[in-house]
């Protein structure tokens, strides 16, 4: 009861959030985002032409009476069609949302466990030969740009100069292992850079829950190393480590990952939401942001339920 | 319970990866079917596949595959040339040019599609293209096209006026019958014949339109060679229309030459019914490294436009572009001139440059852009931004045209940093009274560079580098909304042919097209407006020709326009594809003559 009480209040206090969050999104897309008027237009067009494409965009409405349709189009989840594509937009994203969450969910979860993992043999050995290693590795991952490593991975793995084991692009997905040809070259690219900057977060949360008195005890003890690790470190060390994991969570849901879609000619959301972006396609902007900022609340509680669940002293109310 | 957490978390996981599977289209694996499986590539994706939409190279490609238009250009024939399609014969011309009658070939039907009565494809009517055409004159249909036929037909306009009600007539586009169509025009229009083969006049069922509502613009129901089984950014699927009319290939009538086409194979398509593929991938790449990647793994894309990059990498010599000889036996290669121009303008509506209401600042106006002209160099553009292996010539007027003018001399083209400087000193310009010159982009490192080495010609005649400004724009809508609102003193821009007559470009430069119409220089010359309409008018011949060039000369006389150059394309596909790749005027209508040797 108490959960649900607090689940309740919190979902309440998430609508301000909600609000600000697509009250200042739709102010940038009205005044300063690219006008799709001119994108729409043909090649020789008229004064009256140009009047007319404003007004099917809606562009001559009064901005409050376009932002109370946006709210009440988040409310209904039915952002009507793209301007771009005409698409139904939630037909678009309900159609991309889930190819990019199959493409980026592995190197999602490998960057973290593996970070974690790496994390800890590091914060272990703090001072050592193997710290320096991983945290070396860790710097060189973060030092190489996502464009890098995604060309240089497709040469070495995918392409006939390099290994020629995987596809080039493609998504054409049949089977578990069509999916895994498709998906191990991309997320080798993922967990190589993003392995840096979550080793190097994770050995810092790490190493301060090393030095609590409790460790230090259980060392005195005589604990095993792994089981210090896991029992005492770890569990102890949830709390950040879930915050992080958490809030990535929506921009892996709705941004997906550009570069790797293009890339690897992998139809997602990613590219979905960088197109709106550049050419102002404002039903399907209003979408991916709206989506995100209820996201984003939906996350924050779920967080603090799992703060409750790896830590009882953490109180919902 | 942590046994069942994890157990629910592998299923998640497992959810997720299967959500994602599928291509989308819900077909089956090619691979596994054994399918004829032509996989080729284009550099953009397009958005739309609405023939309203269909202003792109990219979207009219997929246009012309799964609908069909009344004529074509021949799949070989260079220049290019007229045949028909969908249409029985070229039109009926009544003598004073206004009358055009039409006829449909019977038994073409749509493709089998929810949309119709019990979900099969009824025939293609005349009424079908009279609907097609009026899709262009509703306002709720954002289309593209308007401006093809605007003010050309009597009545459409004016049904556009009354509200677009689909169930009036127009007196200037009407089916006689079934199979029979008639237009007629308000004033002739010799290039009639030519916008019936783009994308935008394809044929359109209105019962498909109005059953997919917006979403029509991805559910294509035409009668082209194939359907289209899946689209979205990355890839359209195309597969054979089993319902496609059968005519078979008379090579000859489609403009082979032997001594041109040797080699590619082509012979094996003769009397055979196209299309010749099960099904054909258009893969949508824009990364160059990825498509060049992709290419020459040799088991992905079988076709790819040529990164600069790789010009290097695949050529033995750039003039004329040959391929290295180990690469001979693997692929084909064709060079490919775009017909299109890229050119740069003055906006004549800014009086530092332009037009001027004292003759005397008028006349220095026209000797500043005349000695902008005369600084830039066409030959180093070439060489550092296409290769070296563009076609530059005087004037607007293409090579891609019959009409143009190749004894024309080049001096417009032709750089002369002592002339330009000598210009501005009798005509009194020095760096303190040069006018600041503010050149837009569309943000982009390539724009961005384009735009230093034009400076870099500047600076060499005198004009202060700090005069000359970049203003850059986040995309090309609001480059396009400063073009149109004629906010840019100087314009920088490409133009692609939408048929391969010069009118086309000629239009560009013609008064009352000036902002927010295509004439973004906001020329207005008296003597060229009355040669554009005495042209604009008359049928393909030697005088109408002559008259063209005659304008393309005020163009250049007027130093209105830095032009022009069309950039040269590297075609390649692989040796197993039979075909005969065209970007732009054959564009799509190659596809349906692709076929693939037996390995």
């Amino acid at each position: 009861m108490d959960l649900l009480q607090f689940a309740i209040r919190k979902l309440i206090s998430g609508i301000p959030l909600v609000l600000g969050v697509t009250f200042i999104s739709f102010v940038l897309m009205v005044y300063f985002g690219p006008d799709k008027t001119y994108e729409l237009l043909g090649k020789n067009p008229t004064a009256q032409q140009i009047e007319e494409v404003r007004h099917q965009l809606g562009y001559d409405r009064p901005f409050l009476s376009r932002y109370s349709d946006y709210l009440r189009e988040l409310s209904t989840l039915d952002f009507g069609h793209s301007d771009s594509t005409g698409e139904r937009v939630i037909g678009l994203l309900g159609r991309t949302i889930p190819v990019s969450l199959a493409l980026t969910t592995p190197g999602f979860v490998l960057g973290n466990l593996l970070g974690v993992l790496l994390a800890l043999i590091a914060a272990y050995h703090r001072g050592g030969w193997i710290d320096k290693f991983i945290m070396g590795g860790a710097v060189v991952g973060m030092s190489v740009s996502f464009l890098i490593a995604i060309v240089g991975f497709q040469l070495i793995f995918s392409s006939s100069y390099g290994l020629n084991m995987f596809p080039v692009r493609g998504w054409d997905v049949y089977s578990l292992t069509d999916y895994l040809r498709y998906i191990t070259v991309p997320t080798m690219a993922t967990v190589f850079v993003a392995l840096g900057y979550n080793t190097r977060f994770y050995r810092a949360v790490i190493v301060e829950e090393m030095t609590r008195d409790h460790v230090r005890t259980a060392r005195a003890f005589g604990t095993r190393p792994w089981k210090l690790l896991y029992k005492n470190i770890l569990k102890n060390s949830l709390i950040p480590i879930i915050t992080r994991i958490m809030f990535s969570i929506p921009l892996v849901i709705i941004s997906g990952s550009l570069l790797i879609e293009s890339y690897f000619g992998i139809p997602g959301v990613g590219k979905v939401t960088y197109d709106a972006i550049t050419t102002g396609d404002q039903p399907v902007l209003k979408a991916v942001v709206g989506l995100t900022a209820v996201l984003f609340v939906l996350t924050l509680l779920l967080t603090d339920i799992l703060y409750k669940m790896v830590d009882p002293r953490v109180s919902l109310k | 319970m942590t046994s069942t957490l994890k157990i629910l978390g592998a299923l998640a996981l497992i959810c997720i990866a299967m959500a994602g599977c599928g291509d989308g289209g819900g077909s089956r694996d090619p691979a596994a079917s054994n399918q004829k499986v032509y996989r080729h590539s284009m550099d953009q994706a397009p958005v739309s596949v609405d023939p309203t939409q269909a202003a792109t190279v990219y979207s009219n490609f997929v246009v012309l595959n799964v609908y069909d238009t009344l004529y074509a250009y021949k799949y070989l024939a260079r220049p290019y040339e007229l045949t028909t399609n969908l249409a029985t014969g070229f039109p009926k011309i009544s003598d004073d040019g206004l009358s055009y009658v039409i006829s449909l070939k019977p038994g073409v039907h749509f493709i089998d599609d929810p949309s119709f009565p019990d979900g099969i494809g009824r025939e293609v009517v005349a009424s079908d293209f009279v609907y097609s055409l009026k899709r262009h004159f509703d306002a709720t249909t954002l289309s593209q096209a308007a401006w093809v036929w605007q003010g050309r037909i009597v009545g459409l306009d004016e049904w556009k006026e009354a509200g677009s009600d689909y169930d009036s007539e127009i007196s200037g586009l009407r089916a006689l019958d079934a199979h029979t169509i008639q237009i007629t025009l308000s004033k002739p229009y010799p290039q009639l014949v030519h916008t019936l083969t783009m994308g935008f006049s394809a044929l359109v069922p209105r019962e498909a339109v109005e059953h997919y509502g917006r979403e029509f613009s991805i559910h294509p129901v035409g009668s082209g060679p194939f359907k289209m089984e899946r689209f979205d950014t990355a890839r359209a699927t195309l597969i054979r229309n089993p319902r496609f009319r059968a005519e078979s290939v008379d090579l000859a009538a489609l403009g082979f030459d032997p001594a041109l086409h040797a080699g590619l194979g082509l012979e094996a398509i003769e009397g055979r019914t196209p299309p010749f593929v099960d099904r054909v991938d258009v893969n949508f790449v824009t990364e160059d490294a990825a498509r060049w990647n992709s290419f020459s793994k040799g088991s992905e894309i079988q076709f790819a436009k040529i990164p600069t990059e790789q010009f290097d990498t695949v050529l033995s010599s750039k003039t004329p572009p040959t391929l290295k000889k180990e690469l001979e036996n693997r692929y084909n290669m064709v060079d490919f001139v775009e017909p299109g121009v890229i050119f740069n303008t003055f906006n004549m509506d800014f009086d530092e440059f332009g037009y001027h209401p004292d003759p005397a600042q008028a006349e220095r106006n026209t000797a500043l852009r005349c000695a902008v002209i005369k600084a830039f160099d066409w030959e180093q553009r070439s060489e550092r931004f296409y290769n070296g292996i563009a076609k530059i010539y005087p004037g607007i007027i293409p090579p891609a045209v019959p009409e143009m003018d190749s004894g024309m001399s080049r001096d417009s083209v032709t750089r002369d940093v002592e002339g330009a400087k000598q210009l501005l000193a009798d005509h009194g310009w020095n760096a303190d009274n040069l006018p600041e010159l503010v050149y837009g982009v569309a943000a982009s490192v390539k724009q961005r560079q384009l735009f230093e080495q034009f400076r870099g010609f500047l600076t060499e005649i005198g004009y202060p580098s700090e005069k000359i400004v970049l203003e850059q724009f986040a995309t090309f809508g609001d480059i396009s909304k400063a073009w149109k609102q004629s906010k840019l003193p100087f314009v920088s821009k490409g133009w692609n042919l939408d048929y391969p007559d010069a009118e086309n470009v000629l239009q560009l430069f013609y008064g009352p097209n000036g902002s927010p119409g295509s004439n973004d220089a906001n020329f207005a010359d008296p003597e060229y407006d009355r040669l554009y309409e005495q042209s604009a008018v008359m049928q393909e011949g030697p005088e109408r020709t002559a008259i063209y060039r005659r304008m393309n000369e005020i163009l250049v006389d007027s130093c209105v326009a830095i032009m022009g150059l069309s950039r040269t394309n590297l075609l390649m596909w692989h040796e197993n594809v039979i075909g005969y790749p065209d970007r732009n005027i054959v564009g799509g209508f190659w596809l349906r003559y692709v076929d693939l040797r037996e390995e």
